[in-house]
């Protein structure tokens, strides 16, 4: 379990994580919505040990964030990191000689299932492609957390079909995803936990089929809710 | 398979009612596989937890059976296969009979116009299932 305690953090004098608490479980798929600039981004490399904070607390499993953690927890951005005039072959390696979990064969398996070869220079990639890659690399790491940050921004919608696969995918089998978005449509009915953000606090917390059994209400409704109030 | 979603209501009970229709109208035959949990949860692009749910509470109320690391079957009890059909087209004639209600249009008049449109529909799907 992932347990963010009441972190706070500011950038200057402006506050962006006022804090902010909520708990992401292995075997779900925790997603944190908000409008940009809400704190999405900030709070996941809260969590990376990427940003430092003042308040408040991170416990991975009921510990704090240390070195091994980068054994357990994979961090997938919302760009690509990885040096673009590499192959795919060659961000491959990489990552092996960078991560004792690197997963060659499910890294292989992934890029078949998005039907990209590893002769493909990254740099000469889509947009779409480019996104699809940048996740291989961080799914093909054998660990039981995955943070996503915005997988589907900015990409075409047949991209974006091909990435929600791998939520229903053995891919991500077994293993606690927090991913963030800001349009919901994309993965609504692929999501257990909806956590609602704005100005760097948790404003609503909910399991999805909870809320459409109990009220009769869609993610969506439940935001027009809370954002409109 | 197809399944469109209502976003407000719970996906593992419109999970368990296509079932129930494909079951009751026989197009899962009794005894039939049932795909994977994982495999219903990519073709209906819907979460697997969900899935698991709805595939438990089938098996709860009888209507599909496991039997060690097999596939799931639907069940071969035609007494529970009747019994959802019985339940389904309960459901359908009260929904239908709520609406028509509303119309103020007496029972009498309303059974010829039904006959006719049954007959129009059965000629309908017997040319689709021709083409």
């Amino acid at each position: 379990m992932i347990e963010v305690k009441e972190v706070e953090k500011k950038y200057g004098k402006k506050s962006v994580l006022s804090g902010m608490s909520f708990t992401a479980h292995k075997g779900e798929v925790t997603c944190l919505i908000g409008v940009n600039g809400s704190g999405k981004t900030t709070i996941l490399n809260a969590i990376m040990g990427l940003t430092p904070f003042k308040k408040g607390d991170i416990l991975i499993d009921g510990k704090r964030l240390h070195k091994e953690m980068y054994e357990k927890i994979a961090y997938i951005p919302d760009t690509m990191t990885m040096i673009s005039s590499l192959k795919i072959s060659e961000a491959f390696e990489f990552m092996n000689d960078f991560y004792t979990v690197w997963n060659q064969e499910k890294a292989q398996s992934l890029l078949t299932f998005f039907n990209l070869t590893t002769d493909m220079k990254i740099s000469e990639l889509s947009k779409g492609n480019k996104a699809k890659v940048n996740l291989v690399l961080g799914l093909a790491l054998d660990v039981d957390y995955v943070l996503m940050d915005e997988p589907f921004s900015g990409i075409d919608i047949f991209s974006r079909e091909e990435i929600a696969n791998v939520f229903t995918s053995h891919l991500i089998e077994n293993r606690g995803v927090i991913v963030t978005t800001h349009e919901i449509q994309d993965i609504e009915h692929l999501i257990d936990k909806a956590i609602l953000i704005n100005d760097g606090i948790v404003v609503k917390e909910f399991n999805a089929e909870e809320v459409r059994e109990e009220q009769g209400m869609s993610i969506v409704d439940v935001m027009r809710e809370v954002y409109r109030s | 398979m197809r399944l469109t979603l209502d976003s407000r209501a719970p996906v593992y009970i419109q999970v368990i009612e296509y079932f129930k229709v494909q079951i009751a109208s026989g197009e899962l035959e009794k005894g039939a596989e049932i795909p994977s949990r994982r495999e219903l949860a990519n073709t209906l692009k819907i979460n697997p937890n969900t899935v698991q749910r709805a595939y438990k509470e089938m098996e709860e109320v009888g209507l599909i059976f496991t039997e060690g690391n097999m596939p799931s079957k639907v069940t071969k009890d035609e007494e529970v296969i009747k019994a959802i059909k019985d339940a389904l087209l309960q459901d359908s004639i009260t929904n239908f009979i709520t609406s028509v209600q509303s119309l103020n249009v007496p029972l009498e008049a309303i059974i010829p116009l039904i006959e006719e449109k049954y007959k129009q529909a059965n000629v309908q799907s017997k040319e689709e299932d021709n083409d």
